[in-house]
């Protein structure tokens, strides 16, 4: 418990004073505010230069429609911004044997992944539900027409944050296993993406957490049983990559 | 303290260890006697770095057995990590916290009472000369005031035995004296203490014991005192009153004397035994008319032991 005490405050400390939070806070709540603001502006811009019939796809957004828009970049840039800000979570503390002192004075590891997890996890949810509700709000005053409605939102909202949850153990985990950051970066954003393609697969697409994503578009539709294998192995993969994790730095040489 | 024996903290048998093929360790084993400063020297590459980190439970190793107060460390780290302290050569830090708040951090994770643990770091922040700095961010301290800064981490929670790694390598003239001074107090409080230094001075002030590490394997682990006797040179530089006259003659005739040169009023005697010529040189020269002026054993200090041991290669152990 002390080592997570400890690790927690840490992981506090660093993610203020290294602007983590500002970067985060940029990947997630600054398409909120953007996108709808573009998606309102665009035909305004591009008046002069478009032919009409082009311009009318611009000019019949409606909010279901901003409000996917906003999905979208989450999944896409929202993620990009999530790995490379946290991709040396553990990596990087080996590498530069930041593990040294701590671990000498008998540092739990599993005190040390919980608490960055836990950490990451609270804050990546509270940017994820202030960006989901900025959105929401912007799209609400600035369009019309469509089925959005606060409950969509937070399902949605719910969605994303327990697939980014998955995410950010695997992240986790990858960084666990490797000394230099960028390659579990580059791996994790391999398989976020890579995994989208077993979307159009429907036979197996409710058993991998990409489904997630593809259900927090699918507005107006709440729980249903497909569901349900998501969830499970969602929260499984949650709990495997978090145990790995901690195995591998009890393991670990971190001098 | 003397005659009674102390007893053993640290037993080290045939420890082992490789990274990938390269073997750094070749089954070294020693003792480390308690309330005692055991030093550790050896080059570069030699593998005390590696030797300390296993003995942190930093490092993993393949074989052997390591014994801290008679219990095996692989079965009781945690249990056994809670006595020790360890300063690495480089201590790294996170450099967005201040000396305060790291010392905090160490304390927490050590499992210190916070209200204790407060008035122990303001203590030990005066103690590493850093109380003024206590508030200022790592990442702006210099190299030896990292190390001042590992080594209140290292004894934030008053450990029995101390690992230190080059503690004084990145301090200047004067923080090496006070770090010297540190640990003759860390000492006199009976702490024992594992230096490992290339500063053979600083060695030689402070170790009890000293063990010389070449290539992965121990050359040599004596007590301090019995090394000087061992490696005494049996060399005595005289000087007379008056210039020499017979007196080189009447020393030569002497069976234990192996050669003489003289210069002027001075002369260097090589003896086949020191400890003959130790008892009687004496005696002879308290015969002669040509007064004594000067008189010593020419001594050989740490460094030319070390250099001589590992140039040999000559392996004792």
């Amino acid at each position: 418990m002390r080592s997570f005490r400890a690790y927690f405050k840490k992981e506090f400390k660093e993610a203020a004073r290294n602007y983590k939070y500002l970067i985060l806070a940029v990947g997630f709540i600054f398409w909120a505010l953007l996108d709808p603001l573009m998606l309102k502006l665009l035909p305004l811009i591009l008046k002069a230069s478009l032919p009409v019939e082009l311009l009318s796809q611009f000019t019949n957004i409606n909010r279901d429609y901003a409000f996917l828009n906003l999905l979208k970049d989450l999944f896409q840039v929202g993620t990009l911004f999530f790995v490379f800000s946290l991709m040396g979570i553990i990596s990087s503390e080996v590498s530069k044997k930041k593990l040294v002192l701590p671990y000498s004075r008998g540092l739990k590891p599993e005190g040390m992944v919980l608490a960055k997890y836990i950490h990451y996890a609270i804050t990546v949810s509270i940017f994820i539900f202030a960006a989901f509700l900025t959105n929401y709000f912007y799209v609400k005053s600035l369009f019309n027409s469509g089925v959005l409605s606060i409950q969509i939102v937070l399902w949605s909202c719910f969605l994303y944050i327990l697939y980014f949850a998955v995410i950010l153990a695997l992240l986790l985990y990858m960084s666990s296993l490797f000394k230099k950051s960028i390659i579990p970066g580059l791996l994790v954003l391999a398989i976020v993406y890579g995994f989208n393609f077993f979307n159009q697969l429907s036979l197996i697409r409710n058993y991998l957490p990409n489904y997630l994503i593809l259900r927090a578009a699918d507005l107006g539709v709440f729980f249903d049983t497909s569901l349900i294998p998501t969830f499970f192995i969602s929260v499984f993969l949650i709990a495997i990559f978090i145990f790995l994790t901690i195995i591998r730095m009890k393991k670990i040489d971190v001098a | 303290m003397a005659g009674r024996k102390k007893k053993n903290l640290i037993k080290v048998a045939d420890l082992k260890k490789s990274y990938q093929r390269l073997e750094v360790l070749k089954g070294i084993s020693f003792d480390v006697k308690k309330g005692s400063v055991f030093g550790f020297i050896g080059k570069n590459g030699a593998g005390k770095t590696t030797t300390m980190n296993i003995l942190t439970g930093l490092l993993r190793f393949e074989s052997g057995q390591i014994l801290i107060n008679g219990m095996d460390f692989l079965k009781n780290k945690i249990e056994l990590l809670k006595s020790i302290g360890y300063l690495p050569e480089n201590p790294v830090f996170y450099e967005y916290m201040n000396a305060y708040e790291y010392l905090n951090f160490i304390g927490e994770i050590t499992g210190l009472k916070t209200k204790k643990l407060n008035f122990d770091i303001l203590h030990l922040l005066k103690v590493v000369n850093l109380k003024i700095q206590a508030k200022r961010r790592i990442s702006g301290y210099s190299r030896g005031m990292k190390q001042r800064l590992a080594l209140a981490a290292a004894i934030i929670h008053e450990p029995d035995i101390l690992f230190l790694d080059e503690p004084a390598s990145a301090l200047d003239p004067e923080g090496r004296l006070e770090m010297l001074a540190l640990l003759e107090e860390l000492k006199r409080r009976g702490k024992t203490i594992f230096l490992s230094t290339h500063i053979l001075n600083d060695a030689e002030r402070v170790c009890d014991e000293v063990c010389i590490i070449e290539e992965g394997r121990i050359l040599l682990d004596e007590k301090l005192s019995d090394l000087y006797d061992k490696y005494i040179q049996p060399v005595f530089d005289i000087e007379f009153e008056k210039e020499l006259t017979v007196e080189t003659e009447i020393l030569n005739k002497l069976s234990w004397v192996e050669s003489i040169k003289a210069c002027g009023k001075i002369i260097n005697l090589s003896v086949n035994n020191i400890k003959i010529g130790r008892a009687e040189i004496l005696k002879v020269l308290s015969g002669l008319d040509n007064y004594v002026t000067s008189f010593q054993i020419r001594k050989s200090s740490l460094e030319d032991i070390f250099i001589n041991i590992t140039n040999q290669g000559r392996k004792v152990k």
